[in-house]
């Protein structure tokens, strides 16, 4: 393989602006190994061959005339939920399998105007509800360390497609850890940025108070890199916070002397791996040497947290996609006579499994006789577990915690147990509940060559903090590749 | 008052089929009786917030708040034939489907 293609965003661009590789042949370059290894991994759904060389030579008439910037001729990854204008956008689901729309999303707009280079759509849980990448119409995707196992999920295609050198980096969306937890299981770094500091609109919704755009990249650094370039207030969001364009890299190489760091004490029980919590503890420790204090914290509601995120998420997922109806777009059954049987049969034929369990949770958790017991008692619980992280905050400037409890397991082993599945959310969805900033980072592999991976948790816009945190670890860190 | 801790063991077929009309997913009989298994599962877990007694004072924290709202200016929207192009069913400028009333 070629060697280039294992550098990181920062690396490539400096390349690129000295004129050893133009952006062409970086495009190529990667195409070439898509084309050759992505039959192995499936972590696209649609390569963009043709589109895709069509900006790099853009992006290198842009280098030679000395105007580029960081992400100029980045050859990237998007996750197959968030729209792209004229390419089709399928959500990994039969009801969009044809569906091209008709605007793109702004962070799509944000990165085209850095210049990117969109290599493809990347492949993941249908409607980005799974935690395994299995439940895609379009076939599952399989861990690059090891294709006998899951890449996590839902964005699953992403973070395959950057630990298999199959992109430079990738967009994710995360609702419950959909970015954090596949970047675990495939030794890469993934950030689900601040609810609000990243515009949802085009992200095709699954939970709108929860969902959230991240970058996925080989360091923390250029997950800061991409997090500047798409973040910042969109008039077409009515919750993007109004925050200005910042630099999130810019406490990158800050001391680490005095930092402190929190370790809640439920994040690291039974239900943890002993590997898994052995290499975040080493983390931790490796976080002492270099001058922080660790302080133990608590979190009494993390044992109501995975309920919670799932009634509220699949009480708005019954909401979102009430609109798959067959009439505007999508696909429509040619099974039933009235309109009323078409939308039924569209919905029966067009939505996966698990799609379909989410939405018959949600309006189970929103109808009357139940709204109060499930939804009403899962927001108030959302209030609990926010006021816990403003109390541990108060002492600490991030947080340090497992992403997943375990690295990532075999194809099927979970696909037939939802209960099991939702648990395994348990280390990530706290962090969506409260809108808080979290980057995962590889800290370890398990005695299978799994990576395991640490998650980072800062207060609201605190992104650039756990940047460099995430980044201090990551420079004395030694990281394994993929075997694919 | 009722016990919250028992709604999991209603769920049954008749409740299935009731959400299913909610859904507007038409699942076939067979598919109904291993949804309802399913459901009565994750319902089940569900069911760990109903053992929570939770201090009102946090009932109103809500994590989303709106911006500030942009100007009220009149723009295009999307041309209707671009809107359409997705569309299954379309006759001249509108979207077609089965007869209604």
């Amino acid at each position: 393989m070629n060697d280039l293609l294992k550098c990181t965003v920062k690396e490539l661009s400096n390349k690129l602006n000295k004129k050893q590789i133009s952006a062409v042949e970086l495009t190529d370059a990667y195409l070439k190994r898509i084309n050759e290894v992505d039959g192995k991994v499936n972590s696209y759904i649609t390569v963009c061959n043709e589109q895709a060389r069509i900006s790099a030579e853009k992006a290198q008439k842009i280098i030679d005339a000395g105007s580029a910037n960081a992400l100029t001729g980045i050859p990237m990854s998007i996750k197959d939920n968030i729209c792209t204008k004229d390419i089709r956008t399928t959500c990994a689901s039969k009801m969009l399998e044809d569906f091209n729309p008709i605007y793109n999303a702004t962070v799509i707009n944000r990165l085209n105007d850095n210049n990117i280079v969109m290599l493809g759509k990347t492949n993941m849980d249908e409607f980005a509800m799974g935690g395994s990448s299995q439940t895609s119409f379009f076939g599952g995707v399989k861990n690059p360390y090891n294709t006998e196992c899951v890449t996590g999920g839902s964005s699953g295609g992403s973070a395959a497609s950057v630990a298999a050198n199959l992109c430079a980096a990738s967009l994710g969306s995360d609702t419950g850890g959909s970015v954090r937890q596949p970047a675990a299981f495939c030794g890469v770094t993934g950030l689900k940025p601040t609810y609000g500091a990243v515009s949802r609109y085009g992200l095709i919704a699954f939970a709108s108070s929860l969902d959230q755009i991240g970058p996925v990249a080989r360091s923390a650094e250029d997950c800061g890199i991409i997090l500047s370039a798409i973040a910042g207030r969109d008039e077409n969001d009515g919750t993007i916070k109004n925050i200005d364009k910042a630099d999130y890299c810019s406490k990158i190489g800050m001391s680490m002397k005095g930092i402190r760091i929190g370790i809640p004490k439920e994040f690291f029980g039974d239900g943890i791996d002993s590997e898994v919590r052995q290499a975040v503890m080493n983390a931790a420790k490796e976080y002492e040497k270099m001058g922080c204090i660790l302080e133990e914290v608590t979190m009494p509601s993390l044992k109501y947290a995975v309920a919670s995120y799932y009634l509220i998420s699949s009480a708005e997922a019954a909401s979102n996609l009430s609109r798959f109806d067959g009439i505007k777009y999508g696909y429509r059954s040619e099974n039933g006579n009235t309109y009323e049987e078409i939308i039924k049969n569209t919905r029966h034929e067009g939505f996966g499994a698990e799609v379909k369990r989410r939405i018959m949770l949600g309006n189970y958790a929103l109808s009357s006789g139940y709204y109060d017991a499930y939804y009403n008692k899962a927001v108030k619980i959302r209030g609990k577990i926010k006021a816990e992280y403003d109390e541990i905050f108060k002492t600490c400037d991030c947080i340090l915690t497992p992403t997943a409890p375990s690295v990532a397991y075999k194809i099927g082993a979970l696909e037939n147990d939802p209960v099991k599945m939702y648990s395994a959310d348990i280390c990530t969805v706290t962090v969506n509940i409260a809108g808080l900033p979290a980057i995962s980072t590889p800290c370890g592999y398990s005695s299978n060559n799994m990576p395991i991976g640490m998650s980072i948790v800062g207060n609201s816009l605190r992104e650039a903090t756990i940047i460099a945190v995430a980044d201090a670890f990551e420079k004395q860190f030694e990281t394994k590749e993929a075997s694919i | 008052m009722h016990d919250e801790r028992m709604i999991s063991f209603m769920f049954d077929t008749n409740l299935t089929k009731h959400l299913a009309e909610l859904s507007k997913i038409n699942f076939t009989d067979d598919e109904i009786a291993v949804i309802s298994n399913e459901m009565s599962e994750i319902i089940s877990l569900m069911d760990t917030v109903t053992e929570y007694n939770i201090d009102e004072t946090f009932a109103s924290a809500d994590p989303v708040q709106f911006s500030d709202l942009r100007k009220d200016e009149i723009k295009d929207s999307f041309p209707r034939e671009e809107i359409l192009k997705n569309a299954k069913g379309k006759s001249d400028t509108c979207f077609k489907v089965p007869k209604v009333v």
